[in-house]
Parts: C-alpha cells; sequence; structure tokens
C-alpha cells in the first residue's frame, strides 16, 4: 500500500513540475510569484538606510491597519484608493526621487501593485520585500496613529 | 420473534450498507469529483495558487524561508490532488487514493486551523478556486470550511479501511 501512495504522490509531483515547465503557464520556482519582471524589492535594511536618507514611505495597506502601526514618515495610501487619490497624492509623489512601497507581506502583493501603478505614471517606485512583518521583525521603529 | 431487529443488528446493517461495494464506489466517485473539481483551477493558475499558500505563512516565504517551499507545494499539490481524484473516480488503487486524500485533508485542515489560530484572515482558502471575492468563488477560512474538510476527511478514512461487503449468499 504504501508503495502505491508514493507512486501517486511521486506521479502527482513530477506532472506538476513538468507542467510548470512546458505547460506555458508556470513559473520561477526559486523566485518569489508575487514579484514580475520589472519589479524591484529591497531588504529591509536597505529600506531603512532609504528612510534615514529621507525617502518617501507609501504603505499601501487599508487605513486601520495604518492606524494600528506603520513606518515613521510614511504616507497611508491605500490600494483601493490609489485612482481616488493620486491627483492629491501626485505632487509630492513627483518630487520625491526615492519612493518605496510596503504593504502586509505574506503574499500580499498591494505594494507590487501599487509600484506597477507608479511606474505606469513614470514615477519608480521600489517594494519592501515582505512588507510590515520583516519591518517589524526586523526591529525598526514604528509608529501608531492616523499622523505620518 | 416480533420481526424488529435488535439494535446491534440495525448497526451491523447499516455498517454493512456503508461496505456495500456500489455505496462505496458512490463515495469514492464523490470525493474524486471533488478533489478533480478543486485541482483544476490550481492548475491553470499556478502563480495565483503559489500566492495564496503564501497567504497561510506556513512555509514561507519570510527573510528566513526561501520561495521555493511554498512554490513547490503551489505546483506539485494541485497534481497530486487531480492524480488521487482520478483514482477515486475510476476506483483504481481506491484504498491508497484515499489514503492519500486524507493526508491532504489533515494537512488541509491544519494549515486552515492554524491560520484561524493566529488570526490570519484569508478571503480565499485557495479550495476549489484561485481568485478570491468578485472575481472568484474563493471560500473563506471558517468553522463551515472546517466541518467540510473533517465530513471529507472522514469519507477518506472510510474508503480507506472499509471492506467491501461479501456479496450476499443466493438460495439454490
Amino acid at each position: 500500500m504504501l508503495k502505491r501512495v508514493l507512486v501517486i504522490v511521486g506521479a502527482g509531483a513530477i506532472l506538476g513540475f513538468a507542467w510548470n515547465q512546458w505547460s506555458g503557464r508556470g513559473f520561477e520556482l526559486r523566485a518569489n510569484a508575487l514579484v514580475l519582471p520589472g519589479d524591484e524589492e529591497i531588504k529591509p535594511a536597505e529600506a531603512k538606510k532609504r528612510l534615514d536618507k529621507g525617502a518617501l514611505f507609501l504603505d499601501v495597506r487599508p487605513g486601520l491597519n495604518y492606524e494600528i502601526g506603520h513606518i515613521p514618515g510614511a504616507l497611508s495610501y491605500p490600494l483601493e484608493k490609489f485612482d481616488e487619490m493620486f491627483p492629491a497624492m501626485e505632487p509630492r509623489l513627483r518630487d520625491s526621487m526615492d519612493i518605496v512601497v510596503y504593504c502586509a507581506g505574506f503574499g500580499c502583493d498591494a505594494s507590487h501593485m501599487a509600484a506597477r501603478k507608479l511606474k505606469e505614471k513614470s514615477i519608480p517606485a521600489v517594494v519592501l520585500q515582505e512588507g510590515w512583518p520583516a519591518w517589524t521583525d526586523a526591529g525598526y521603529p514604528t509608529k501608531e496613529g492616523k499622523q505620518p | 420473534m416480533d420481526g424488529r431487529r435488535l439494535p446491534d443488528e440495525r448497526g451491523q446493517a447499516a455498517l454493512n450498507l456503508l461496505r456495500h461495494r456500489v455505496v462505496l464506489y458512490l463515495i469514492g466517485l464523490t470525493l474524486g469529483g471533488i478533489f478533480l473539481y478543486a485541482a483544476y483551477d490550481k492548475i491553470l493558475h499556478p502563480r495565483d495558487f503559489a500566492k495564496i499558500v503564501y497567504h497561510y505563512r506556513l512555509i514561507g516565504p519570510s527573510q528566513t524561508i526561501d520561495p521555493a517551499l511554498a512554490n513547490t507545494l503551489a505546483v506539485t499539490l494541485p497534481w497530486v490532488e487531480a492524480l488521487t481524484g482520478l483514482l477515486l473516480v475510476t476506483g483504481l488503487w481506491r484504498r491508497e487514493a484515499a489514503l492519500v486524500a486524507a493526508l491532504m485533508l489533515v494537512m488541509f485542515l491544519v494549515a486552515v486551523g492554524w491560520a484561524m489560530a493566529h488570526g490570519i484572515d484569508l478571503a480565499n482558502c485557495g479550495c476549489f478556486s484561485v481568485k478570491a471575492g468578485e472575481e472568484g468563488s474563493g471560500r473563506a477560512l471558517g468553522w463551515k470550511l472546517l466541518a467540510g474538510d473533517t465530513a471529507m476527511l472522514a469519507a477518506a478514512v472510510w474508503l480507506v479501511v472499509a471492506r467491501p461487503a461479501p456479496a450476499p449468499e443466493t438460495a439454490p
């Protein structure tokens, strides 16, 4: 019985790898599935350096998450309100030489989507890899409330 | 006697019914159909399924866990589901396929329980569709989901342990 169980699991795995390789629907297994060609990610240590140098941080999580805790100086710019808020945000965004976008990490692709939307408008932005949890895990400063 | 069966006789009759070849086949057919359906969307959209696996926060990716682990699960699990479903539907290697189904369901119950215990809010469990909310028919985490999976686990375990009842003897 065990042998047949292993055959089922093994055959399923082989089919899965083959499909991923040759179906045209697969993706690079060693890369984060959230990251598409053209996306740029930075690690928390690099983000901290940029924060200290005055980079503009955008928190694209829902507003309530921002109030609970955010990176000091970051602006709340929820992805679902991207288009609605863009006219008011645009001057600030275009003035910034360095923009870092982050979201809730763990499969949250809001930051990647926001960075892509900004790039479509010719505003370069990078994504904080693994987002907010990576920042807090690194022990970097955080702030509560609605104010940046 | 008076024609009524004793309770243990009734229990034995119910057990024999559940062990009937046709009943076992129907359980396998239903369970296999569910597994085939569950695999379909994930096979078509492996990248989207990988994103859902990330949401569970069990096997990364994180600063310490490489995305390859979650990605490997995302591309292989749907095909194991599909193969298991196919075997259950056809009745080939039914006990072995049911054991694989039971193991996957235990794994899934642990993942859902873990996510619920840690307050992870998933709009889509990744059970049948890789699109959530308005985009698709994703099922959210919750007790209803756990109950449904437990029922499927019971069915899979029954297929593993049940021996088909012998055919009734016919009078000469």
